[in-house]
């Protein structure tokens, strides 16, 4: 495929790859294992400073050691007419020798209370109508979502201006003012989060306890809108300032000091005495800032991203020497999401090599790693901080330190993506023709008639009937297994060497499933192409790949034929891991060999084999040291106490014949 | 099938499900068949476990008998009461007795709560409190689903795994002593070594409190472990219900056989799925007449189109709804 469309297949995959290292931390359970939230940082705190000391100042404001506001220095001789900012008045003097610092102070008083009103009751009351009219739906909602969309609509200012002018200028009638013209706001989040978290299970769960609405509204929506609603509170904050100072420029102001009116007054001198005006605007900028830097930092404290939010991708080290030969050599690959929450080992020293004609399939639990093995060999990450190091060549070429459009050209030609999920991979917009030829047109200079002549026969390949017409549809137009079949016909438009399907059929259905893997599968053999599989589903791995390598936490731990590791494998998670499975062959009832405890975290993972806490036979030395590759006939593993196939341990092959208790036994120990 | 008929009905059943009929309206001239005259029933203590694929009808059908959708029509019987008669708060009461564990466990937690509150609220919903209660129940309970310790309970879902969550969900589903567990992939979402734990505790627990079960699941393999009934759906109506073992051993409806021959990796005497099923499932908008898996059936004729099969036993206790079953 295209480099582009390269990256957007594994971004699918992706958005739940891309987070879950650490989303997988945040759900071993273990108390020490949940990320902490997001630090805060120096400037919300800063902001947040300013906002204590503004409320101090409002709240104090009569008692603070400062000039009366109203004196005039013309009269009182105490402050001279637009005197300079100093010791005497550390805002200067205005005009008529107001003391400036005094009259700001007595600003922040209007300031807080006005704010504060407005977002109080035009947040409840927003937040009242959006929850309301996004959990009870039907025509309620019709005809406020209506509404809403009617009052944003509306240059809400004007009126503001036109009753500010009817009413007068008392503070009460500004609050009204502005918490009924910021009502819709509220409401339009409150109710776009509601609807949200009402599709959430929860919300159905409470109903099929019998709670009743209000219940449900009250004790399962509003704790959750609480915070998004915080956040956006503290910036609704912001906003009405900003308006306050708006109307005072034009005249409108209340009948009391505010900073708004400061600056207004100001202007006229802007050119000689630029503190009049400069002083109260920065201190209103400041202001607005912190509220916005307050809010900001909310959101993302509670909704913490796991990922840096900046992207670089590094690689250290020299590549081992070349040995030739293979379609992809994987050696020694390390790779490191640098996080806030720390350096998530995502891969840790993982080796194979792949032929021409090759199907390897990686199995894995979920945050195993698997996804991020096949990302850092195409070097596809979401928004992330990563380091790699080690070897990965494709047809001889290093993949880890090629020239980035050498790269894209290489991703385009010799390696195709087959993703996970059909529906989100494709371009709802794009008619599938040019989403096949694209790609073609990109790597290769053929015509438009070739490719277009190529991608029928690719379709047809892939077994979509009348391919003609359906050239012309759009993916939503066709069935999941049919898009499915789609998404292979893209991946393999450049003819490449290395085939790479992530989880392929996981969101289909097992008579679906059984036929893309028997296309894929038969593709693979028929084009000679070497191929990664990646599946969770065990099932699937015996029923379809040549060889398998099991991950855990980062790491490939044992890696062989079919044949071999199904009969017979050694590495104690290997074979725990296949006996936990329900198979068709157990009797109903039987009971299943069960692993305690949690994948091991991958931040800081302890030395020694990382499933030494789970493990019924670990012993000092699996705590302490890494187990090293012992190589067998026609498989290798990791680990220093291989089950030895006696009766020491079951094996998935055998386990039917044996009472599971007794194997569950022997597999539980430590925890 | 698919099809009708009561033929496999048992006269000491404690959920009877009768003709059940759930319709989605689409706009004015179209409507979702997603259950169309569903029939079965579940004897005290038994699991009943329902496999189909996607868009066949199991949620529909858990959720109907919750009354979380009101049926088009047909009855849905708790121990000789018809739920779908009743008024809103005989229902609340009937739901008391019946619990449903839904697929996701993590989105089905609201994460703002603590975990106790979370299975006490099983009771507050029902104006009651942990002080009618025997003595310690909530603990016992979360100790009997494998979160025992006092930290627990103060913690939220964000804190816990996917497996732990849905104990949670377990305890909460069990706190008011509910006779019947209706369980919508309970486990799929879950890591295969994390989805034993939850399948043991769940046949532990059936022992425990005598628990009456209907497993809804894709997964055939899971559905064998834990069944004692399965019950084969497809696009809104039932092809097969039989007892487990004769079900995998003798699967005599031609969709059954498509269904488990597509297993991969599979050790049963079957043709391969590719000569048993073809095409793709059409709509439920607007399926097809008599037989609704005629059009992908290997053995269709005219009657398959003409005449819609009623559930027959073919052997005891085993019923299929096919003209022409397989032997
Ligand atoms: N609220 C709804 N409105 C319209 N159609 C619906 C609604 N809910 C379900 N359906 C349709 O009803 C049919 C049966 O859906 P149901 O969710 O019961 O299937 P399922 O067997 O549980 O599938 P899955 O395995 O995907 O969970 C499907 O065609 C589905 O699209
Ligand atoms: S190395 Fe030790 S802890 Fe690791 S799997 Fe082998 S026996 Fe268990
Ligand atoms: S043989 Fe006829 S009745 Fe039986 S499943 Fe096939 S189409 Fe339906
Ligand atoms: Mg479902």
């Amino acid at each position: 495929m295209a480099p582009v469309d390269a990256t957007a297949v594994l971004n699918d995959v992706g958005e739940r790859a891309a987070v879950s290292p650490s989303a997988d931390i945040a759900s071993t359970g273990a108390s020490q294992s949940t990320p902490p939230p997001r630090a805060l940082g120096v400037t919300f705190w800063l902001a947040a400073g300013w906002i204590a000391v503004l409320l101090f100042v409002a709240v104090f404001a009569d008692l603070l050691p400062v000039r009366d506001p109203d004196a005039l220095g013309i009269r009182t001789r105490e402050v001279e007419k637009f005197e300079r900012p100093g010791w005497n008045a550390p805002f200067g003097g205005d005009g008529v020798g107001h003391d400036q610092f005094a009259r700001v102070i007595a600003g922040t008083r209007p300031a807080l209370i006005i704010g504060i009103s407005v977002t109080l009751i035009g947040g409840l009351i927003g937040m009242a109508v959006g929850l309301a009219s996004g959990y009870l739906r039907g025509k309620l909602d019709a005809v406020s979502a209506l509404l809403i969309d009617m009052a944003l609509a509306f240059p809400g200012l004007v009126l503001v201006i036109a009753v500010r002018a009817a009413f007068g200028n008392s503070i009460y009638v500004f609050v009204a003012l502005f918490s009924v013209a910021s009502v819709p706001a509220y409401a339009r989040i409150v109710r776009g989060a509601t609807l949200s978290l009402s599709e959430r299970a929860f919300v159905d769960v409470a109903q099929a306890m019998g709670a009743s609405k209000l219940r449900i509204l009250w004790r399962e929506l509003a704790p959750n809108i609480a915070v998004p609603a915080l956040a956006f509170a503290f910036i609704g904050f912001a906003l009405v300032i900003v308006a306050e100072g708006g109307l005072a420029f034009v005249g409108l102001s209340l009948d009391q000091i505010t900073w708004g009116q400061l600056i207004a007054d100001g202007t006229g001198e802007i050119n000689e005495h630029p503190h009049v005006s400069l002083i109260p605007a920065t201190v209103m900028f400041l202001t607005i800032l912190s509220f916005n830097l307050v809010g900001d930092g909310i959101r993302s404290h509670f909704a913490p991203r796991e990922v840096a939010t900046r992207r670089r991708f590094r690689t250290e080290g020299p590549p081992s020497p070349s040995s030739g030969g293979s379609t992809l050599r994987v050696d020694q690959l390390r790779t490191t999401l640098h996080t806030q929450s720390g350096d998530v080992r995502v891969v840790d020293d993982v080796s194979f090599e792949l032929d021409a004609g090759d199907c390897l399939a990686i199995v894995g639990e979920s945050g195993s790693g698997k996804t991020m093995m096949l990302r850092s060999i195409v070097g596809a990450f979401a928004l992330a901080d990563v380091t790699r190091s080690g070897t990965v060549e494709v047809e001889g070429t290093d993949m880890l330190r090629i020239a980035p459009d050498e790269l894209r050209s290489v991703l385009g030609s010799h390696i195709g993506m087959v993703p996970q999920n059909p529906l989100t991979a494709l371009n709802p917009v794009r008619r599938i023709e040019t989403q096949i030829i694209e790609p073609m047109r990109a790597h290769r200079s053929i015509s438009k008639s070739q490719a277009r002549a190529e991608a029928l026969e690719l379709m047809q390949h892939v077994g979509i009937p009348d391919p003609e017409r359906r050239l012309r549809d759009y993916p939503h137009q066709l069935s999941g297994g049919m898009r499915q079949r789609i998404t292979i016909a893209i991946a393999l438009a450049n003819q490449p060497k290395l085939l790479l399907a992530d989880e392929p059929t996981t969101a289909l259905d097992v008579t679906v499933q059984d036929q893309i893997l028997r296309l894929l599968l038969g593709l693979q053999r028929d084009l000679e192409m070497a191929m990664i599989l990646v599946t969770h589903d065990l099932a699937v791995v015996r029923g379809f790949a040549d060889r398998v390598a099991i991950a855990y936490g980062g790491q490939l731990v044992e890696s062989g034929t079919i044949e071999r590791i199904f009969n017979d494998p050694k590495h104690r998670y290997t074979a725990a891991l296949l006996s936990s499975v329900p198979d068709l062959e157990l009797e109903p009832h039987s009971r299943l060999v069960t692993i305690e405890g949690q994948p091991p975290p991958l931040i800081d993972p302890s030395p020694g084999c990382r499933f030494a806490p789970r493990c019924p036979a670990a012993t000092d030395l699996c705590h302490t040291t890494e187990p090293e590759r012992t190589d067998d006939e026609d498989r290798w593993f990791r680990c220093h106490f291989p089950v030895t196939g006696d009766a020491e341990i079951e094996t998935a092959g055998s386990r039917s014949t044996r009472p599971a208790d007794a194997i569950r036994a022997e597999t539980q120990g430590v925890n | 099938m698919a099809g009708t008929g009561r033929a496999a009905l048992h006269d000491d059943a404690v959920l009877r499900v009768v003709d059940l009929v759930v319709e989605y309206p689409l706009d004015r001239k179209n409507v979702v068949h997603a259950v169309s005259g569903v029939t079965f029933d579940i004897q005290k203590g038994t699991t009943l476990g329902i496999v189909g694929e996607s868009g066949c009808g199991k949620t529909t059908v858990g959720r109907a008998i919750m009354q979380l959708e009101r049926p088009t029509s047909g009855s849905v019987e708790l121990d000789g009461a018809d739920v779908t008669q009743m008024t809103r708060r005989e229902l609340r009461a009937a739901r008391r007795s019946m619990q449903m564990i839904f697929q996701d466990p993590v989105s089905s937690l609201n994460p703002s709560r603590r975990v106790k509150d979370l299975v006490r609220e099983g009771l507050e919903v029902w104006g009651l409190s942990e002080a009618d209660m025997p003595p310690g129940r909530i603990d016992d309970l979360m100790a009997s689903v494998g979160l025992g310790g006092p930290a627990v309970g103060e913690r939220r879902p964000h804190e816990f795994s996917g497996g732990q969550c849905q104990r949670i969900r377990i305890a909460r589903a069990l706190v008011t002593d509910p006779e019947v567990l209706i369980l919508d992939e309970p486990a799929s979402a879950l890591d295969v070594s994390v989805q034993a734990q939850i399948l043991n505790l769940l046949e532990d627990l059936k022992e425990e409190f005598g628990l009456t079960m209907l497993f809804i699941s894709h997964d055939l393999a899971v559905v064998r472990n834990v069944s004692d009934r399965v019950m084969v759906m497809y696009l809104g109506k039932v092809c097969e219900i039989a007892p487990n073992s004769s079900l995998f051993d003798q699967p005599t409806h031609p969709y059954t056989r498509a269904l488990l021959a597509s297993i991969p990796g599979h050790q049963l005497d079957l043709p391969p799925a590719a000569e048993l099923i073809s095409g793709e499932i059409p709509s439920p908008i607007d399926p097809p007449s008599g037989c609704r898996f005629r059009t992908r059936c290997p053995h269709a004729t005219e009657r398959c189109a003409a005449e819609e099969p009623t559930l027959v036993e073919t052997s005891p206790g085993h019923f299929t709804a096919c003209h022409y079953p397989h032997h």
